[in-house]
């Protein structure tokens, strides 16, 4: 790959000051699982590659409070997939965290990263869509919140700005009990990218969210409040005809190498109404609060 | 442009090593090229094949993905680092006993694969260990006989 | 004395070196003074060179040189194992996405590469043809010039070679049931996980090459002819490839790495990416039509093949793949008539080279599916198809060619007996079975030499290539065996062309046999050394002596063969030293040259789920039965057939190029490439072997490693059908092609086996 300096940044303040004095000449490293091989391809050949990793205010922990779970911006899939409040609380979560690659990838690549990679296919990110997860990026305006469903703008663009870095990815605990799930279509059993991602919670209140991923520019976030979806008796063909509403925006590359739009507009149907059944099933299972 | 070159101390299969190097070469490069470790092995350079497996602090990464910078400070174990004071580590032997080497270009990258499976769970199931070598390709595809000595290797472990 | 070792399942020998990371392979060499080399190719299919500038490349620190056709020897010499196409570096033209136009050789891989980045190619990219139909067209652009063709009527076509192989008249034969179709094969290639590698060192007044080569004496030959050197200046040194699979028989960048060590005096290292890797290398592509006539009995009346194959922008030993996998195409069978040809498609791609099989799996894909299409027209069981045609041992089959050599219905037999296959399968489940066969080689020369040393260790030199069948393995079993020394006091030495006598390749399947064979006769000649060395010590006469592994006896009393040596080689030591070759000569009359010296014969048998929502294929249980004669290594026969079968499941399940509308491949790497992981496993695989001891190798073994993978796609595809009622003809059987099968077929409900389905 070509040359570039690297820093590394002792705190968050320095690091901004990086980014900001490069600008477009700079990168923020953190797994380098999607940097990396993006160097070694030279699709980007920055001048400054700025390692975000040894940055004190940021952290690779998850933490509970009253509000949810924030999950550190060096947190990395791992960890997440193995916690047990994620695991219980926003299982589409740990689900999406353990498949992003295999173990090797994942014991480097940060869910921070993973969302501001902003690759429509991101497991993680229709899981982060329906939990209703936020983004807090510190820069030089100070903190911003913004959540996720602002943050993703198409492939590879978030609303991140340029001199500003994630710290923490907060996730709210639900106000009531909701069963949750992460699905996906792949070309093999083993590791892959996903023809189709897609994460789904059923909440007490009837509500449904689901949203999906690899079928469009970005990964998109539908509600349904008429309660149809979440009632585990409402006959499949009425959800099925609910569904082809709530999923009109699809809309699957026809040039990708990995599935026809044909095939992925079917599949998204069938996942949606499988997670639908199984996140029914996870609520009525008692998941908790 | 030139890069400046950076200094980076780490510990490598048990000995302190300190390397000048540039900071677009990957730890698989220095490992390779400096160190002159050449049993992590070069294939996809993308992070999808496991050929390049090596423990960096305790846990298994793709030595093509890492830059060589970023593990200053770290604990580094390959494929060499695994027999102590020259006597195979159970692994490396049931490896040998159960014929799971048969070309033998991916078994440097399975042996640090499976090695961090055993560390982290000392009894997979079969599920646990096609799950925890799914990032480690073989195309000689002795998978059944990776996994039959990864087993072995875990039910010949004494009992914590 | 020590227990047998073949037949028993003995580690691996080099198994250590590669448990310990001290295994070396091409890569892993480092020369003194080495320079690294970086190829420079276009981003298109075809283009034609216009001008080449190296002059900023040259400026870059570290650059030694920047190679271009217009640097070589002119003509720009031209290689190849079958026709001497392939030039050194491409000239005037490039032929497929790839193909080398420049070379770099620097002090460092970043200076390499920052001089390839720097090197500026004015081209204009040509229509290019990548497809059967697009080569076949009648304005299709032609792949190679006319002119390398002089006088064949072909020469104007992309048709390289058009075989024609048969016997009888199908045109006359009389059938009950005809059953046709087409059937496509996929682009594949063989995704070694040691990407290519090659380095070259002027050595004195000759060269040496380092090459993870599977045929070293070939390549000594080819590069010494592109060099202009007598064989006995070119070296080559052949470490352990990191799998091959066939991609690795012939010579492919060695030629330009010994022209630019030569030229620039330093050793030369080129290592390929896996994406170069992608680009260089894979197998061709085929659409074959057959057409086979049964009568109502099920008896077999011809075989009607009409096969295209799509091979690359170069011969390479393409064209003997489609030949070799043709001639036995129409299958194990009784077959009263046959009619098969077979075209060598050239196409501005990667140039198709030998592949696990070679040829074969591409032509038995459509012919065992079409068995099975037929069994279903017929109203008869697959299995009893099969066996009710298979050719019986010592029968022969192909006119002018060898009999069957194996108990070829006792491997399907076992298969469909492991398989449960008269019990029906679990509700939603289908099973499919076929057989693959597969001549060995067809002519083969190996020597070998042995060296019983004075203390009764052993030294074997032998050319074979061992890149994870385990040849070395084997060679010292049989050395240690014969000659009565344990396994860890034989030294085996392979792949280096200036200590090893020759060995003409390591392919078809053919080592066991062949050089195993040349390895068993020289320890022969060194036990007539023995005995005649024990008369005069006895004084008896020799016929009085018997030599039996590691034993030496005379009359009543036996002694070690150590002592027999100590006391025969006196005072001034020495060794005791054995030759040993097995030939196979040319038969110029025969269509391929010669007859097989054996036969590869795998029968497997597949139960598969079917997701009929999303076209998911879980192979739940994978039988796989080959007759191997002798299994001389058990434990290796066992990895090498399922490691076969997994390889095959590849190819059926997952694999293929994908290219772009101007023939551009779009998957280079690991990330679009998929091939199976431990996750793609079969739920439940299981094999064994049939063994006669009726091989032509040692102790009556023949040569594996191919056979389990040709019948791997179409078992699958039977089980598929078996399960849903679908037929599909084309590969990969992903889940997308399943589903879109699945909903284009005619709706019918599941079939439990052996009832009708309800009108």
């Amino acid at each position: 790959m070509r040359a570039f300096e690297y820093e590394r940044p002792a705190h968050l303040d320095d690091a901004l000051a990086l980014l900001s004095r490069h600008g477009l000449e700079a990168r923020p490293l953190a797994g380098g699982t999607d940097l990396i091989i993006r160097l070694r391809d030279g699709t980007i050949r920055p001048r400054v590659v700025v390692d975000l990793k040894r940055i004190a205010e940021l952290e690779g922990q998850i933490r509970d409070n009253d509000v949810g779970i924030t999950i550190g911006a060096r947190t990395v899939m791992t960890d997440i997939a193995a916690d047990a409040r994620i695991r219980r609380d926003f299982p589409a979560l740990a689900e999406a965290a353990s498949v992003v690659g295999a173990v090797q990838i994942r014991n480097r690549a940060t869910l921070a990263g993973n969302v501001c990679n902003a690759s429509p296919a991101a497991d993680t990110a229709p899981a982060l869509l329906v939990y209703g997860a936020a983004v807090v990026a510190y820069g030089a305006a100070g903190v911003r919140r913004v959540p996720i469903d602002e943050f993703f703008v198409r492939s590879g663009v978030t609303t991140l700005a340029r001199d500003e870095l994630v710290v923490v990815l907060e996730l709210p605990r639900p106000p009531g009990r909701q069963g949750s799930v992460h699905v996906r279509r792949t070309r093999r059993r083993g590791h892959d990218l996903a023809s189709v991602t897609l994460a789904c919670a059923v909440s007490s209140d009837g509500i449904t969210r689901l949203a999906y991923g690899s079928v469009g520019p970005r990964p998109i976030l539908v509600v349904d409040e008429t309660g149809l979806l979440a009632d585990p008796s409402a006959p499949e063909q009425a959800k099925l005809r609910r569904l082809e509403v709530l999923l009109v925006d699809a809309s699957p590359s026809p040039r990708s190498m990995r599935a026809s739009p044909e095939y992925r507009l079917a599949m998204l149907e069938l996942l949606a109404l499988r997670a639908v059944c199984t996140a029914i099933e996870r609520l009525a299972g008692g998941a908790a609060a | 442009m030139i890069a400046g070159r950076h200094r980076i101390d780490l510990i490598v299969n048990g000995r302190a090593r300190s390397i000048e190097t540039a900071p677009h070469h990957t730890l698989l490069e220095v490992l390779r090229d400096d160190l002159g470790l050449t049993g992590t092995k070069e294939c996809c350079l993308v992070g999808e094949c496991g050929a390049c497996t090596v423990m960096v602090d305790g846990l298994s990464v793709d030595a093509c993905l890492m830059l060589a910078v970023e593990a200053d400070g770290a604990t580094v174990t390959t494929v060499e680092g695994l027999a102590a004071d020259g006597r195979l580590n159970p692994l490396q032997q049931a490896f040998l006993d159960h014929g799971a080497a048969q070309c033998g270009f991916c078994i440097p990258g399975q042996l640090v694969s499976a090695g961090a499976l055993l560390a982290h769970n000392p009894r997979p199931t079969r599920v646990e260990v096609e799950e925890g070598l799914a990032g480690n390709l073989c195309r000689c595809a002795g998978y059944e006989q990776i996994i039959g000595a990864v087993l072995a290797a875990a039910a010949s472990r004494p009992d914590a | 004395m020590s227990d047998r070792t073949v037949g028993a399942s003995p580690a691996r020998v080099g198994g250590l070196d590669r448990v310990t990371g001290r295994q070396a392979y091409v890569a892993d060499v480092r020369l003194e003074g080495q320079l690294q080399a970086k190829l420079v190719s276009l981003d298109c299919a075809r283009a034609r060179i216009i001008a080449v500038d190296v002059s900023a490349a040259l400026e870059a620190p570290g650059v030694h040189l920047a190679l271009s056709a217009a640097d070589l020897p002119q003509p720009v010499p031209r290689f190849g194992p079958q026709f001497q196409d392939r030039p050194v570096l491409a000239v005037g033209e490039t032929h497929y996405h790839g193909e080398p136009v420049v070379a770099i050789a620097a002090e460092t891989r970043d200076a390499a590469e920052e001089a390839a980045s720097l090197v500026r190619i004015d081209y204009e990219e040509l229509p290019a043809v990548f497809t059967i139909s697009g080569a076949l067209a009648p304005d299709a652009p032609l792949v190679q010039d006319p002119s390398l063709r002089p006088g064949d009527p072909l020469a104007a076509t992309n048709i390289l070679r058009e075989h024609h192989f048969g016997w009888g008249d199908v045109d006359a034969a009389v059938a009950a049931v005809v059953v046709e179709g087409t059937y496509t094969f996929p682009m594949v290639t063989q995704f070694a996980i040691e990407p290519h590698g090659f380095i070259a060192a002027p050595d004195g007044d000759g060269i040496v090459i380092w090459s993870s080569i599977q045929h070293p004496n070939w390549l000594q030959r080819t590069v010494a002819g592109v060099l202009h050197l007598p064989l006995a200046k070119v070296r080559v040194i052949a470490p352990d490839p990191g799998g091959a699979f066939g991609g690795k028989q012939h010579a492919k960048y060695e030629p330009l790495v010994a022209f630019m060590a030569l030229r620039t005096g330093r050793p030369v290292r080129l290592v390929l990416s896996l994406e170069e890797t992608f680009q260089a290398v894979r197998r061709g592509a085929s659409e074959v039509h057959v057409r086979s006539g049964f009568r109502s009995d099920g008896t077999l009346v011809f075989r009607d093949i009409d096969a295209n194959y799509l091979i690359g922008a170069y011969a390479d030993i393409a064209d003997r793949t489609v030949a070799k996998g043709s001639y036995t195409s129409a299958g194990p069978y009784r077959t009263p008539t046959a009619r098969i040809v077979a075209r060598s498609i050239l196409s501005h791609t990667t140039p198709s080279t030998a592949f696990r099989g070679f040829g074969n799996p591409q032509q038995i894909w459509a012919v065992e599916s079409n068995m099975d299409e037929a069994a279903h027209a017929l109203g008869l069981d697959p299995v009893a198809l099969r066996l009710q045609n298979l050719a019986r041992p010592g029968e022969v089959f192909i006119p002018g060619d060898t009999p069957a050599d194996g108990d070829w219905a006792r491997a399907v037999e076992r298969a469909a007996e492991m398989i449960g296959w008269g019990s029906p399968p679990p509700p939603g489940r289908g099973r499919g079975i076929a057989v693959g066969l597969k001549s060995g080689p067809t002519t083969g020369l190996s020597y070998a030499t042995v060296r019983l040393l004075a203390d009764g260790s052993v030294i074997v030199n032998a050319g074979t290539s061992d890149m994870g069948q385990g040849a070395r393995t084997i060679f010292a079993q049989i050395a240690a065996d014969e000659l009565g020394a344990p396994l860890d006091w034989v030294t085996v030495i392979m792949g280096d062309t200036a200590v090893v006598p020759y060995d003409q390749q390591t392919s078809a399947s053919r080592s066991s046999v062949f050089m195993g064979n040349a390895v068993l006769r020289a320890c022969r000649q060194i036990q007539d050394r023995l005995r005649a060395m024990a008369a005069t010590l006895e004084s008896v006469e020799e016929s009085a002596v018997v030599v039996d592994h590691g034993e030496v006896r005379v009359g009543q009393r036996s002694m070690p063969i150590r002592d027999v040596l100590v006391r025969g080689l006196g005072r001034l030591g020495g060794e005791i030293m054995g030759i040993g070759e097995m030939r196979k000569e040319p038969a110029p009359d025969h269509p391929l040259g010669g007859t097989a010296a054996f036969f590869e014969f795998n029968c497997t048998a597949v139960e598969v789920d079917v997701d009929r929502a999303t076209g998911d294929i879980v192979v739940t249980r994978f039988v796989t039965v080959s007759d191997v004669g002798k299994a001389l290594n058990p434990f290796q026969v066992r990895g090498q057939d399922e490691g076969a079968a997994i390889m095959g499941l590849g190819h059926t399940l997952m694999e293929h190029y994908i290219y772009d509308d101007a023939g551009r491949i779009r998957n280079l790497g690991a990330i679009d490439y998929r091939i199976p992981t431990s996750m793609d496993l079969p739920l439940r695989i299981e094999s064994d072997t049939i063994e006669n001891a009726d091989g032509p190798g040692p102790y009556g073994s023949k040569g594996m490693s191919e056979g389990a993978l040709l019948p791997v796609a179409p078992a699958v595809a039977a089980a598929i059908r078996d399960a849903t009622g679908v037929v599909i003809r084309d590969l990969p059987l992903t889940p997308e092609r399943v589903w879109r099968a699945l909903r284009d077929a005619p709706a019918r409900p599941d079939r439990e086996r052996g009832e009708v389905p309800a009108p």
